[in-house]
């Protein structure tokens, strides 16, 4: 693989270890992966931020790499940690527990990482252009920067999104080059589906595209509109379900302007359609329905943005959690602030609902409350809580997820 | 040294030499939620190797399933010493190479991987066979059958 002057001096040793050992274990992953070179990152976001993912062996990662003096090239953020930093012992984190994640908290502090604690960085600090070459891990933020933004980030590994951020570059290959930036999968979804598609459709129809799709480029055509908030449902759902790192939405997404374009001039011979029968199989496959008592509700996966708090407020004033439920909104501190500011957070609070902010269900350890049924919104939550969190889960519309955690049940309508 | 009695050519995707026991599966693996660091035993429910031991194995399957978080369980896998010593796939995904990557860059332990073989590895290989496995060169030998 081809190296600049500046990546050699680096791959000498000259420019420190951490340097040196980050550049090695990119070049020779651009080799595996036939890249010719590598290229200038504008930013890195760190997955294993968190203790659950990256356990003592990445504190004594991070404790060498500190040791050896390693500040972050490029602006870095963090992802959700496995507490949340002021609530942890409301929500029963063990406190030996606590301590490492914040001993991982001071390490990336001392690398220059922004601590954001986010999967929704590009809400924060973190927010690409179009075009932009990336080192970022947290499927859910690659998918959404990939298609909604159009950045261009191939989907990192723990650690090896470290590299990119201590060199300020990453291999060039796959999702970086644009002839591999083109539609493979077509999806059409049905005129009377597309007419009155709700809400919770957008991570169902993920849900189905990941699983389809597996790790090719999905086409989506047939919706005319979708919200930010729509989008990275969608996004967070086909990742999780699938390993979708780039999808296009035709009249939606900025590389998708026409079906010509989202797919390079060629059409895909695999064409597939949605209607509402797959939409209810789907959902019915998420976590369908059944009559029966709700013991947590898990809303801001990803986590919440503005206009979500707004609506959960909205949802929640003058209600009030059942006693025997519990209901959790997760966000990021930057969102949770702004909420603060206007308002909603004391409506979610005063009506017995609870803030988590810099994690969720997925990354805490939630052993001690013995939960057995969540009931969730995301896509994402309704793949990953069976195994993370050990629950039978229940997939709703947000509307439906705040009804249940009022009544304290949920009921096949 | 021991004469192989099948060798099979694939393509070398991290380097490190292996010998030993092969722990072979025709299902997808994904480490993040599959394999319990502490152990090296598969602990994916929906897995047809749940309760295996793949610590020190040549571990065959077809593909990974990757979570970004893979390496992070793959590590204190290794940290532990409880990792698979060798893997062999039918297409190694990045994740997979990047597991073994880091684990020589930052606990100097080589993991070969092997994948692209002119067999399907679930096919040509069984639980139990000893295997010699070549990083480097994409090399697999049978050496004796389980």
């Amino acid at each position: 693989m081809y190296l600049t002057d500046e990546e050699q001096r680096i791959l000498n040793g000259e420019c420190g270890e951490p340097q040196r050992l980050a550049l090695q274990v990119l070049a020779k992953l651009g080799e595996a992966c036939g890249a010719e070179r590598l290229v200038e990152i504008a930013s890195a976001h760190l997955v294993a931020s968190s203790y659950q993912i990256a356990g003592e062996a990445g504190i004594e990662i991070y404790s060498r790499l500190v040791e050896q003096g390693a500040r972050v090239k490029v602006r870095t953020t963090s992802d959700p940690g496995s507490i949340d930093f002021a609530r942890w012992r409301e929500f029963k984190t063990p406190a030996e527990y606590a301590a490492r994640q914040l001993r991982i908290a001071e390490l990336l502090d001392q690398m220059g990482v922004i601590p954001t604690w986010t999967c929704t960085p590009y809400t924060t600090f973190n927010v690409p252009r179009f075009g932009d070459h990336l080192g970022w891990s947290e499927s859910s933020a690659v998918v959404f920067v990939n298609s909604v933004i159009g950045a261009r980030t191939n989907r990192l590994a723990a650690y090896v999104d470290l590299c990119a951020a201590l060199t300020g570059r990453v291999p060039y290959f796959g999702l970086h080059l644009t002839e591999n930036r083109r539609g493979e999968v077509l999806f059409e979804l049905t005129p009377d589906l597309a007419a009155d598609f709700a809400d919770h459709y957008f991570p169902a129809l993920g849900y189905l595209v990941g699983q389809t799709v597996g790790d090719k480029i999905p086409v989506i055509v047939g919706l005319t509109r979708a919200t930010f908030d729509q989008l990275k449902a969608f996004g967070a759902a086909s990742a999780a379900s699938g390993s979708v790192a780039l999808y296009h939405m035709v009249g939606i997404t900025p590389e998708a302007r026409t079906l010509e374009e989202a797919c390079g001039g060629r059409i895909p011979a695999e064409r597939i359609t949605v209607g509402t029968r797959e939409i209810t199989a789907v959902m019915e496959q998420m976590g369908g329905v059944t009559d029966g008592p709700v013991d947590v509700v898990g809303i801001g996966c990803p986590h919440a943005s503005i206009d979500q708090m707004r609506r959960y407020a909205a949802l929640l004033a003058g209600q009030r959690v059942h006693p025997d439920t519990e209901l959790w909104v997760c966000t990021n501190v930057v969102v949770e602030e702004m909420a603060r500011k206007m308002g909603y957070v004391e409506i979610i609070e005063r009506a017995g609902a609870k803030l988590m902010v810099g994690t969720c269900h997925n990354d805490c350890p939630l052993q001690a409350w013995g939960f057995r049924r969540l009931v969730t919104d995301s896509g994402k939550f309704a793949y990953y809580t069976p195994t993370t969190v050990g629950t039978q889960c229940v997939f709703a519309s947000t509307e439906a997820c705040i009804r249940a955690a009022v009544a304290g049940r949920v009921e096949r309508s | 040294m021991s004469q192989p009695q099948r060798v099979w050519k694939g393509r070398g995707c991290a380097a490190g030499q292996f010998e030993g026991e092969a722990v072979v599966s025709s299902q997808p693996f994904g480490f993040w939620q599959g394999l319990d660091p502490q152990t090296g035993t598969v602990i994916d429910k929906r897995h047809d190797l749940c309760g295996t031991n793949v610590k020190g194995k040549a571990f065959a399957f077809p593909y990974g399933r990757g979570s970004t978080g893979t390496p992070g369980i793959f590590l204190e896998a290794v940290r532990n010493g409880c990792a698979p010593a060798a893997i062999v796939n039918v297409k190694s995904e990045p994740m997979i190479i990047m597991c073994a990557l880091l684990a020589e860059a930052f606990f100097r332990v080589s993991i070969p991987i092997v994948d692209s073989l002119e067999g399907v590895p679930h096919e040509v290989l069984r639980s139990g066979d000893r295997v010699r496995i070549d990083g480097s060169t994409g090399v697999v030998e049978v050496l004796s059958r389980a």
